[in-house]
């Protein structure tokens, strides 16, 4: 039932070794792919010579952009409805250029994986050298290497937006600041990597594939315009997912190259990414830097607000565009604030790096990280607390929807009230109390907070791709009062096998043992939109919901006409039998049998601008509120979390327990970003970081307990829902890196960059003239 | 195809005789040879911890360790411990307190949980802590497995 601690349906199978991943499907004839990939960064290939790899016994084929081309395979293209983004194409292999390190160039099919990364080992490239250029400002430098010599300049996008009266506001304003904030690049890595399999079907001429995708109806759709198929002729399945976290959101080359040589071979092929082709050629993400200026009062009162974004998009040969989460960025600058006149300038720069993509969050971090680092120093220089900073500038109670001036329809609850649940939760005072008592000892202790307003369930379209605002549901009852529910999202571990089944059980009044969710099967459902964006809640939990209730109603008109022994009104199953077998008995005008499918949207989008020049990319929004205390220890750079606290309102809570397990993981993930993780090049755009030796995640002794307190302010959509999978993972990296500066702002070292990790500290600890005492670090 | 030899395994309980590959890895063999696909590649360089199963009762890297040196060793999988119909205590604590999302780190988790607790009974919450640091989670941010090994262990969170 909607807002019970249900425990979750999939976890039989996955706790027991059941669960089945990509790599668990196994077929008769598979054969498996390994994928050659370039170890230069920028080079121009002459050659690739393949006799030694295809005379390997046990190779069935070795394929190039050639083949490809040959074979019929069509180039990727961004088809993104967007102004101003230059015209790219690219094949599923490279074709005579590489323009980073991992670009896929040549792929073997094998009878194993060992003969396929031999065959790999024997293909001989013939490339030459060409300058790489890693960082996005030497790469805007003239003069600089180009990647596409045809734009003349490698700035594959720009966006501006500055209201005249900016510069006015500023100019006029009593304070001003200007200061340079950085983020740095990550990885998602689920711990399942990418992977597809896929299987021809000579008797109907149909491909079935397997892909660890969060969106297989737009995969279909990609794989069979690559593939030069219809749609009908493609089946997608997603199934178990070991992680998605948006790093599986885009339909990669693989994807469609796997494919590709399933036709080619005519049969079943399996390419699984290893761990090190996840960590140097998959997607990145969050790599931006922010050129803040803010213009304020002596309240603290933000009047004007300008942030000039450059985002590094790495080889931007990714679909949907990776400029996606930069767009997002910049409309999402202002989060639950009223920062006056707004405005940005956003250049999305190509690189010779991994292409730059969705993870978890897309965007908003480095938009909250902003505002956030932003008020703090609004507070820090007017010496005012910076909870009462947020309260200044967060917006008003009301009206809601709050319209912002692009027109977001913001229609979170009163911010007021959280912001003082959690000054209570946390002990904010209290926490005051401690840091002055540790102070005084000289330990440094501080304290961070964030208010975050974040946009849930967003459209794709313009932004990211050329996909609108809806999701699937079809919902049956059986003959024998078992409930189906089909959805077109993926659940990647976010549990919704549960938290739909009881969105469905609640409606009818039966036991959630009573309805099984099925996911991610394009043949289930027409299309279907996938899980991403904190939408499923909102949109497969509207189209459930939705579905439901008609079939619901039909229950009930039946039921009134039946006549039963007993006085006792006719089971749930009684009544489904009705609908399906004793149709001879229905009331007039009600069709035989209970099933329904409904495609569902708030309608609250709108990613083009209408006669007022308003657009808005969310159906609805939530409110978190977060406050950690950490301790930083001057010798070693270390921060240790002390308490954590997020109120959270995501509107109407299906499942308490999955709610705070999405908090408490992407807490996690948000203190990895900040604390132990980065994606790193050399100059040369040779990657640093490629296996979990050199990109450290969080292991079980690193994260903390995050403390959830939950509020319910419902939404205006179906089921009174707000998305929520994305809020922890935004608001913890700006809320530590608050605490951070808190705490080391007696040594007066500044926190401008989301580069948190222990070394990055102790060098700038050290550059503010601490000196270790040598004594207390041999006593440890 | 490289040369094979043939090597006798005792898995779950059961003998098996396997033609393999040198170079085959233990992980390989369940996976593939065997069809115990519950131990799971998330790295395959020995950094993850999702392909542990037990050698001869030893909580080990099937990724790190070739199958020949397997030979006459007792390998037990997470598959010995429960099924979906008849989950293992552990397994039942995982589901009780969510220490799961995705599942893919889960099996691997939960065997070293219990082989933990074999050892130690009675832990603290940081001896959890450290015990499992060797299996990387990225969805749920620990505190679900930490309390479901406490949990099993009796020991009040
Ligand atoms: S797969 Fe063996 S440790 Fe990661
Ligand atoms: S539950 Fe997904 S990696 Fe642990």
């Amino acid at each position: 039932m909607i807002g019970e601690r249900t425990e979750r349906r999939e976890d039989a199978r996955l706790t027991s070794g059941r669960g089945r991943y990509l790599a668990d499907h196994d077929v008769p004839g598979l054969a498996h792919v390994a994928i050659l990939r370039s170890t230069s960064a920028h080079a121009v290939i002459r050659g690739i010579d393949v006799s030694g790899a295809t005379a390997l016994p046990g190779v069935i084929a070795v394929v190039t952009q050639a083949d490809l081309d040959r074979a019929g395979a069509r180039p990727m293209t961004h088809r993104l409805p967007l102004l101003g983004v230059l015209p790219l194409e690219w094949g599923l292999l490279a074709r005579d250029r590489a323009r980073f390190v991992g670009e896929p160039i040549a792929a073997v099919v094998a009878a194993t994986r060992s003969i396929a990364e031999d065959a790999m080992e024997l293909i001989v490239i013939d490339e030459e050298q060409l300058p790489a250029v890693v960082d996005p400002f030497v790469a805007l430098a003239p003069g600089a290497p180009l990647l596409y010599s045809e734009w003349g300049t490698n700035e594959f996008f720009r966006m501006t937006s500055l209201p005249p009266v900016l510069g006015d506001v500023l100019a006029t304003a009593p304070y001003v600041k200007q200061f340079r904030l950085t983020d740095h690049r990550i990885a998602a890595l689920p711990l399942e990597g990418h992977g597809v399999q896929a299987a021809p079907d000579p008797a109907t001429g149909t491909l079935h594939v397997y892909a660890s995708n969060q969106q297989p109806h737009q995969l279909r759709t990609v794989i069979a315009e690559t593939c030069g198929l219809d749609e009908q002729s493609v089946r997608v399945v997603a199934p178990d997912m070991g992680g998605g976290f948006g790093n599986k959101q885009h339909f990669t080359r693989e994807e469609c190259l796997t494919a590709m040589l399933a036709l080619i071979t005519g049969r079943p092929v399996r390419w699984i990414q290893d761990r090190t082709e996840g960590l140097i050629s998959s997607i990145h993400s969050r790599e931006q830097v922010h050129d803040v200026t803010v213009g304020y009062d002596d309240s603290g009162k933000v009047l004007a607000y300008r942030v000039d974004v450059t985002a590094n998009v790495g080889n931007p040969i990714l679909y949907f565009s990776g400029i996606g989460p930069a767009i997002v960025t910049v409309g999402a600058l202002e989060g639950g604030y009223d920062f006056g006149v707004v405005g940005f300038d956003l250049r999305c720069v190509a690189t010779n790096t991994c292409p730059i993509g969705a993870y978890r969050g897309f965007g908003q971090p480095q938009a909250h990280f902003s505002s956030e680092r932003t008020l703090d120093a609004i507070a820090v220089d007017l010496g005012l607390d910076p909870i009462d900073v947020r309260r200044r500038n967060l917006l008003p109670d009301g009206p809601r929807p709050w319209i912002t001036g692009g027109g977001a329809r913001i229609d979170v609850g009163p911010l007021g009230p959280h912001l003082d649940a959690l000054v209570t939760e946390f002990g904010y005072g209290r926490w005051r109390d401690l840091q002055s008592e540790a102070r005084a000892d000289g330990r440094l202790v501080g304290i961070g907070v964030s208010a975050l307003v974040q946009g849930t369930a967003p459209t794709q379209y313009g932004v990211a791709g050329r996909f609108g605002s809806y999701e699937s549901a079809a919902v049956a009852v059986l003959p024998d009062g078992r409930v189906t529910v089909a959805v077109g999202t993926k659940s990647q571990g976010q549990g919704h096998e549960t938290t739909l089944a009881q969105v469905a059980a609640d409606v009818f009044g039966v036991g959630v043992d009573r309805v099984t969710v099925t996911d991610g099967d394009t043949a289930q459902l027409p299309y279907g939109m996938g899980t991403w964006g904190s939408r499923t809640a909102v949109m497969a939990g509207g189209a459930v919901l939705r579905a439901a209730t008609q079939l619901r109603e039909k229950m009930d008109r039946i039921a009134a006409g039946m006549q039963t022994a007993s006085a006792e009104p006719p089971t749930f199953s009684e009544i489904a039998e009705e609908a399906w077998w004793q149709t001879h008995r229905l009331p007039a005008d009600e069709e035989p049998g209970l099933q329904q499918t409904v495609v569902y949207t708030p309608g609250n989008t709108m990613p083009v601008p209408d006669e007022h020049g308003h657009m808005n990319f969310d159906e609805t929004f939530a409110a978190h509120m977060t406050a950690v205390a950490v301790e930083v220890d001057p010798e070693t750079g270390d921060v240790r979390v002390l308490d954590a606290v997020l109120v959270s309102d995501c509107g109407v809570v299906i499942n308490p327990m999955v709610v705070e397990g999405q908090h408490q993981g992407g807490f996690a993930q948000g203190l990895g970003a900040v604390l132990f993780e980065e994606v790193r090049y050399d100059d040369d755009g040779q990657p640093l970081t490629s296996t979990l030796v050199d990109y450290t995640i969080p292991e079980a002794p690193d994260v903390p307990r995050l403390r959830v307190v939950q509020r319910e302010t419902p939404s205006a959509v179906a089921g009174g829902f707000r998305g929520v999978g994305e809020a922890s993972i935004i608001a913890t990296p700006a809320v530590i890196a608050g605490a951070v500066a808190d705490a080391l702002a007696p040594l007066g070292v500044e926190i401008t960059s989301t580069r948190l990790h222990a070394h990055y500290l102790r060098r700038a600890i050290r550059a503010a003239g601490y000196t270790p005492d040598a004594s207390a670090f041999a006593s440890r | 195809m490289s040369q094979t030899v043939n090597v006798k395994l005792n898995v779950n309980g059961a003998a098996a005789e396997i033609e393999l590959e040198p170079r085959e890895t233990l992980l390989d063999v369940v996976r593939e040879r065997l069809g115990l696909t519950g131990a799971h590649a998330g790295c395959e360089q020995g950094s993850c911890g999702a392909c542990t199963v037990l050698v001869d009762g030893e909580l080990t890297r099937s990724c790190l360790i070739f199958a020949v040196q397997c030979e006459d060793k007792a390998i037990t999988t997470i598959e010995h411990f429960g099924s979906p119909g008849a989950l293992h205590p552990m397994m039942e604590a995982f589901r009780r307190h969510h220490g799961l999302q995705c599942g893919f780190c889960t099996p691997a988790m939960v065997l070293t949980a219990i082989a933990f607790l074999e050892e130690s009974p009675h832990p603290t919450e940081s001896e959890v802590r450290s015990a499992l640091a060797g299996n990387l989670c990225r969805c749920t941010g620990y505190a679900g497995i930490v309390d479901a090994v406490l949990d099993v262990a009796g020991v009040a969170e």
